[in-house]
């Protein structure tokens, strides 16, 4: 299961305005591991996320993905003025999905909260939005799943959950790659690197 | 660029809209408290004004009520759409980003805006155009209504442009404010044009073009055909402007 490389990362390299950020980022996220980046703020980390999901550019490097991904972003970026149904409609139609129905109602059900289906995203608590977060970078089922700082906007709800899937997700050959300031449960971990001066180290 | 997510979006957009009931209510409250002023305190005695976009020496004499009408809900629509179309690319803008980043092309997102704004420059002007029915009938009725849909289109393209030109709301507030107020709401009104200085800054501000389409229409028989087409190039100018912007602040799509 582990000889598959879903994301490999090469000699990422990334300033700004002259100051180096990113001095050579290499990673590589196999088939059925979970990874965690760690760094103190300023470390980059949230610059190598956004490089790996598309939302920055590199200056240098290669970036090669296998398969789809899904992307869990720190705070919840979903639409406020649509329901929680009409958020997973126009996400599944982002992802090209015609049993988005079917999956959401998955996902409603699996992370209980099916009773807010047809609520406005201002209506509702923050842990179901959190939930919605979570479930929006799942519903088309990401070969590598990317997280930024699930612990900060997790409830206590939702993180057991998360784990619970976790191990369902490595089991059916999934990556998955977690970016915090801080891990917990580290024997959790294929392995835990941490960003300093812009390279990554393994513990 | 593929239709069904164009429609996915514009849906959405038009649902998020709909909630919105402050500003449905505004858009149509605006135009009426900016006629009501002007019905309650502008006389009804004639005036001279020229037709800038006819000939330097076209002069009508009408009642300036009924000029000040016409000025007005000129711009009253240019407001509103730029105000409306500053807010549909600025909203949500990271989680646009975020549907990027899951599949969406940047280009089905703007179009899906694009749409559901021409369909409230339409509604706001259709309105506004037949409010003015309430006070007197313009010449040509039809002409003067293209006139203010125009104006729509124009200020509308405007207000995507600077919605997605600044990251923040308040430069894009004061922005649009600004020129609105100075071109829309003072230097297109034909009654100053007539004694200004330097005319060919105010012909060359977003509402001339569409202004004389609905003065010339509403006040003369003279063709609009000129006017017309101007402001169509003028509205497709600043909107190929936004869509570049746009597309430069947009991620690309990893797979």
């Amino acid at each position: 299961m582990n000889d598959r490389a879903l994301l490999a990362i090469n000699d990422i390299a990334k300033a700004f305005r002259g100051t180096p950020v990113l001095n050579g980022v290499d990673l590589e996220l196999r088939s059925g591991e979970m990874l965690a980046v760690v760094g103190e703020n300023g470390s980059g980390k949230s610059t190598l996320l956004k490089i790996i999901v598309g939302l920055l550019e590199p200056d240098a490097g290669a970036f090669r993905i296998q398969g789809t991904m899904g992307y869990c972003p720190q705070e919840s970026l979903v639409f406020e003025n649509l329901t929680v149904r009409e958020n997973f409609q126009f996400f599944g139609k982002a992802y090209g999905l015609t049993d988005w129905r079917e999956r959401s109602v998955r996902l409603l059900e699996r992370f209980q909260f099916a009773q807010y289906a047809d609520y406005l995203i201002s209506k509702v608590s923050g842990g179901t939005r959190q939930k919605l977060n979570l479930c929006l970078a799942l519903m088309h089922d990401p070969d590598v799943l990317i997280l930024d700082e699930p612990y900060s906007g997790f409830d206590w709800e939702t993180y057991l959950h998360f784990w619970g899937l976790t191990e369902e997700l490595l089991e059916r050959g999934r990556g998955l790659l977690i970016v915090s300031h801080l891990i917990y449960d580290h024997d959790q971990f294929s392995a835990v690197h941490e960003l300093v001066d812009g390279v990554l180290r393994c513990d | 660029m593929r239709l069904s997510y164009v429609a996915t979006g514009a849906l959405m957009t038009v649902r998020e809209l709909l909630r919105n009931r402050v500003v449905l209510i505004m858009l149509f409250v605006i135009p009426s408290v900016f006629y009501t002023l002007v019905a309650l305190t502008t006389p009804d005695r004639p005036i001279a004004f020229k037709l800038a976009s006819v000939s330097e020496d076209t002069f009508v004499s009408v009642s300036q009520k009924s000029e000040s009408l016409v000025f007005i809900g000129l711009a009253a629509v240019g407001f509103l759409t730029s105000f409306v179309a500053m807010t549909l690319i600025r909203r949500d803008v990271d989680v646009n980003r975020r549907l990027v980043v899951c599949g969406y092309r940047p280009s089905e997102l703007v179009v899906s805006k694009l749409a559901v704004l021409v369909g409230v420059i339409l509604v706001v002007a259709l309105f506004v155009s037949t409010a003015l029915l309430v006070f007197f009938r313009p010449d040509h009725f039809a002409l003067t209504a293209v006139g203010l849909i125009l104006v729509g289109w124009v200020y509308g393209a405007y207000g995507l442009l600077v919605g997605a030109l600044f990251r923040r709301e308040l430069e894009a507030v004061l922005f649009i404010a600004l020129l609105a107020n100075i071109d829309a709401g003072w230097l297109q009104n034909p009654i100053y044009y007539a004694d200004a200085q330097n005319t060919e800054i105010i012909r060359a501000l977003p509402a001339y073009f569409p202004s004389q389409v609905s003065m010339v229409a509403a006040f003369s028989d003279h063709p609009v055909t000129i006017p017309v087409l101007a402001s169509i190039g003028y509205g497709l100018s600043l909107l190929v402007l936004a869509l570049i912007v746009h597309r430069w602040r947009m991620p690309a799509f990893r797979g």
